[in-house]
């Protein structure tokens, strides 16, 4: 007897990645309902309510669904409609339209000087103490970039470069937004307890926590200052990735593998650059020419207040995608020891990043 | 004929871009968006 398989349907195909966004937009109505019902509640401790913003809402019920859904067996048909980064680009861009040009080349200086000396530190800090745990030079290359550059879309270009295993990946990318999540609530709290400007906070959550998602996230519940500046910080660290991608070939061609003769093109640096970044600038020149706003003044609805909404959807569908992604059985399989690296780093990154961006944000380039 | 590649970067600029154009047209409503 023979058994005759079908090809799936390209409709099939859809179907999955459909029906999981279709989830997450639900889900983000929800988390901006709860954030409504809660949003001034008064925390003990005399915290302020505001940090029961939405990015918390949308990651703990992603969170919550993903469980759900990987009970059911149904997460992995959805999971192509969970797109973290994509809706965190769109809502970049659009933020983008919100910000002086100014701000942006103001901030620049700072976020550069920054973003040279965290990623140098932090990258050849993990890198050592991974050594020193035994980790493998595959995962410590994809670890390093996740801690010093932005997460999980570091960790994919550091791993494309260095030929790592998609299981390295996998568990990297689940170690991020684990520590992400509780980080993004954290240190909004930690930075109003010790009474720092908008701009040093924000230069510390971009300079320190490790995904893009749970950046903004930290700077939406400290203030529109903060999320202003942690956003360019973050982002000027993301447009190193090319860089560091380059440079991690040619290190792994040349030394590692020991091929002298098959050394990476510079093209590499162009290519894994975050092009998202092109779009945020551009946006920002456009506000800053008076177009946006010139525009905004004669449509006849207040497009100020649409575009900053259409940023706050598209950021609170990152959040969900961001809960419904983690995967904790992906940590289980590697042990403790690379956990453990993670986190020391994590530490030094904190208290690093906290210096750097007193005394580059508040002494050298006050905003 | 050559292929045209799309990465996710350059999709999120174009769909950010268009939602930006609608909203400045007054083609997207404050009430429909409302955060």
């Amino acid at each position: 007897m023979s058994v005759e398989i079908k090809p799936s349907s390209p409709r099939s195909i859809l179907l999955g990645p459909i029906t999981g966004f279709i989830l997450v937009v639900g889900l983000a109505f929800l988390a901006h309902w709860i954030k409504l019902r809660v949003y001034d509640t008064q925390l003990p401790f005399g915290i302020p309510g505001k940090v029961l913003e939405y990015p918390l809402w949308a990651a703990l019920i992603g969170l919550l669904a993903n469980l759900v859904l990987r009970l059911f067996k149904a997460h992995g048909r959805l999971r192509g409609g969970f797109r973290t980064e994509f809706f965190l680009k769109i809502g970049l861009v659009l933020l983008g339209a919100t910000i002086s040009f100014k701000t942006i080349a103001t901030a620049a200086g700072g976020a550069v000087l920054q973003a040279l000396v965290l990623i140098a530190a932090v990258y050849l800090f993990a890198w050592w103490l991974g050594g020193k745990f035994g980790l493998s030079d595959t995962l410590r290359a994809v670890m390093a970039s996740a801690l010093s550059i932005c997460g999980v879309s570091a960790a994919i270009a550091a791993a494309g470069a260095v030929h790592a295993k998609k299981q390295e990946i996998t568990y990297i990318t689940a170690l991020v937004i684990l520590v992400a999540l509780p980080m993004m609530v954290l240190m909004p709290i930690l930075a109003h307890w010790m009474g720092l400007s908008g701009a040093v906070a924000g230069a510390w959550f971009g300079g320190n926590v490790d995904t893009t998602a749970a950046v903004v996230g930290a700077g939406k519940i400290y203030g529109a200052e903060a999320e202003t500046i942690a956003t360019i910080v973050k982002s000027t660290q993301n447009a190193f990735i090319g860089v560091v991608a380059f440079f991690l070939a040619l290190y792994f061609t040349t030394v590692v593998e020991g091929k002298e003769n098959r050394k990476p093109s510079a093209a590499v640096i162009w290519q894994r650059f975050p092009k998202f970044v092109i779009g945020f600038i551009l946006a920002s020149i456009l506000f800053s020419v008076g177009l946006i706003p010139a525009a905004a003044k004669a449509a006849p609805f207040n497009a100020g207040n649409v575009i900053a909404a259409m940023k706050d959807w598209a950021f609170c569908l990152a959040f969900v995608s961001m809960g419904l992604t983690i995967s904790f059985s992906d940590l289980k399989q590697m042990g403790w020891k690379p956990v453990a690296v993670y986190l020391i780093v994590t530490a030094f990154n904190t208290v690093l990043a906290l210096g750097a961006a007193w005394l580059i944000f508040g002494l050298l380039f006050p905003a | 004929m050559k292929k045209i590649s799309l990465n996710e970067d350059w999709l999120a600029v174009i769909i950010a871009f268009a939602l930006l154009l609608l909203a400045l047209v007054g083609a997207i409503s404050p009430d429909w968006t409302k955060f």
